[in-house]
């Protein structure tokens, strides 16, 4: 009896382990940074309708949680960063195909919130009680309107009022539950997913860097063939007129 | 200790604190529970036996995002009793004390519990038959007959409290210096590439806590153990 109990826990084991999905020579890993979330999915469709038998594995986070998890072995032929800080970090560390890093988008970091709150520039947010923003170590929406925020000179007051999220759709998410007064978000993230929020002003592009979107092939996935072929893809127009749509600017 | 930030340290110092704060206010509803549970037989036991017990099986992400639900600004016990008050729970060092009371409560009422049961029944019927009532009893022969299972419990849920991190950061958000205990400040390093140093750093801070006080409640056991 015990015996048999054994064996079909082994056989369970067996079944578990050894046929989970083995992993198709066509299957294109994406790495992708949370802001691109809808954007590179259709993409990604796009593409897999005209080269039938390509399928893709998207991975959406914070790009510094990206790049740590590729920095860790994470299974990446496509990466798709927020900022451009990340993207070198990968190619310092020599796992990014230094020949194949090229510039997707541009974005833009604003404010959300209640329709009816009283801020119309980086000077009012003082007055609110809780802000959230993408956590500045790892989440490059974060990075970017904390050195707005520093470089208005902002930082001392808002400290103790910043809940820090994972990735830039969580930030826009709290401020949608109206658990926080209002968040930093890419203007794109606002214009798609908000409903109870809207953009109240546009954090001034002279006080943060361009918000740029590196995409670039990994080390594995410059000798993998189909990788190559989005890559190729996401340079096109028809890519691009994908982009805007999403209100990414091209260029 | 390498460069803690001044957010590292109150991260450490807030663990603490509301891991403290969350046990002390369970205190007076595990022993409640853990009586009723020992000594009274009544209708709807085992419902409160499996209540009490839930947190300690479900995922802290699910007791999070209910009471996020139930406290968050379109929860109902916000809008009937928070609002009114002028209370705002989400998002504040007292919301990451009632995620931590609710996960770490099971652990103390199952302690308090075995202390209890090791009550011999007789000094109880002992006491009533000199004339004691109810209040009386549990005053002066239950209380400090699990006093040894009560320390033990909370010892236990304070180690627990330590380490809650699923229900946190639903409920309290990672705010530094406000709401980031040392598991959230983890978190943050972890999924930054260049935070592996700090979040090595500051599991170490968490892994001695826990060795301390796990020794403490083995220390307490054997002093359970000897007396008996």
């Amino acid at each position: 009896m015990k015996f048999r109990t054994i064996k079909l826990l082994l056989c369970v084991f067996c079944f578990v382990f050894l046929t989970g999905p083995a992993a198709l020579a066509a299957d294109v890993n994406l790495s992708v940074a949370a802001s691109l979330r809808e954007a590179v999915t259709e993409l990604s469709a796009d593409f897999a309708k005209k080269s039938p038998g390509v399928s893709f594995q998207r991975n959406f986070g914070g790009s510094g949680a990206l790049a740590k998890q590729i920095e860790n072995g994470a299974p990446c032929d496509v990466f798709f960063s927020a900022n451009v800080e990340w993207m070198d970090y990968l190619e310092g560390k020599r796992l990014i195909d230094a020949s194949n890093i090229s510039t997707l988008a541009f974005n833009e970091v604003v404010f959300v919130g209640k329709p009816g709150l009283k801020v119309h520039r980086l000077q009012d947010v003082v007055k609110l009680e809780k802000i959230a923003i993408g956590s500045p170590k790892s989440v490059p929406a974060g990075q970017y309107a904390m050195e707005a925020i520093t470089k208005a000179g902002l930082d001392k007051q808002l400290e103790n009022k910043l809940v820090m999220a994972k990735d830039v759709r969580e930030c826009l998410m709290y401020a949608e539950r109206g658990e926080v007064d209002g968040a930093f978000v890419y203007k794109t993230d606002a214009e798609i997913m908000a409903k109870e929020v809207k953009i109240l002003f546009i954090v001034p592009q002279n006080l943060y860097p361009r918000v740029t979107y590196p995409v670039a092939l990994t080390v594995t996935g410059s000798k993998k063939a189909e990788a190559v072929a989005f890559y190729g893809f996401l340079q096109s127009a028809e890519a691009r007129k994908v982009l805007s749509k999403y209100g990414f600017a091209v260029k | 200790m390498p460069g803690f930030t001044p957010t590292d340290y109150s991260a450490i110092l807030l663990s603490i604190k509301v891991a403290t704060t969350a046990t002390l206010i369970s205190l007076p509803f595990g022993f409640t529970v853990a009586y009723l549970m020992t000594f009274r037989k009544f209708r709807g036991r085992v419902v409160l036996d499996v209540f009490v017990n839930l947190p300690l099986t479900l995922p802290p992400v699910v007791v999070g995002y209910l009471l996020l639900l139930l406290l968050g600004q379109q929860g109902w016990i916000s809008k009937v009793l928070l609002q009114p008050l002028g209370i705002k729970l989400i998002f504040t060092w007292k919301a990451a004390v009632i995620a931590t009371a609710v996960v770490g409560f099971p652990l103390m009422v199952r302690s308090i519990r075995t202390g209890m049961e090791t009550i011999d029944i007789r000094l109880i019927q002992a006491s009533r038959t000199l004339g004691a009532g109810w209040f009386d009893n549990v005053i002066t022969i239950i209380l400090p007959l699990s006093i040894r299972g009560i320390i033990a419990g909370s010892v236990l849920m304070f180690a627990r409290g330590l380490g809650e991190f699923g229900a946190t950061i639903i409920v309290a958000g990672n705010i530094p210096g406000v709401t980031q205990t040392i598991p959230l400040a983890i978190y943050e390093y972890v999924s930054s590439p260049r935070g592996d140093v700090m979040a090595m750093a500051l599991c170490c801070v968490s892994i001695t806590i826990s060795i301390a006080v796990l020794i403490f409640h083995e220390w307490l056991g054997r002093q359970m153990i000897r007396t008996d």
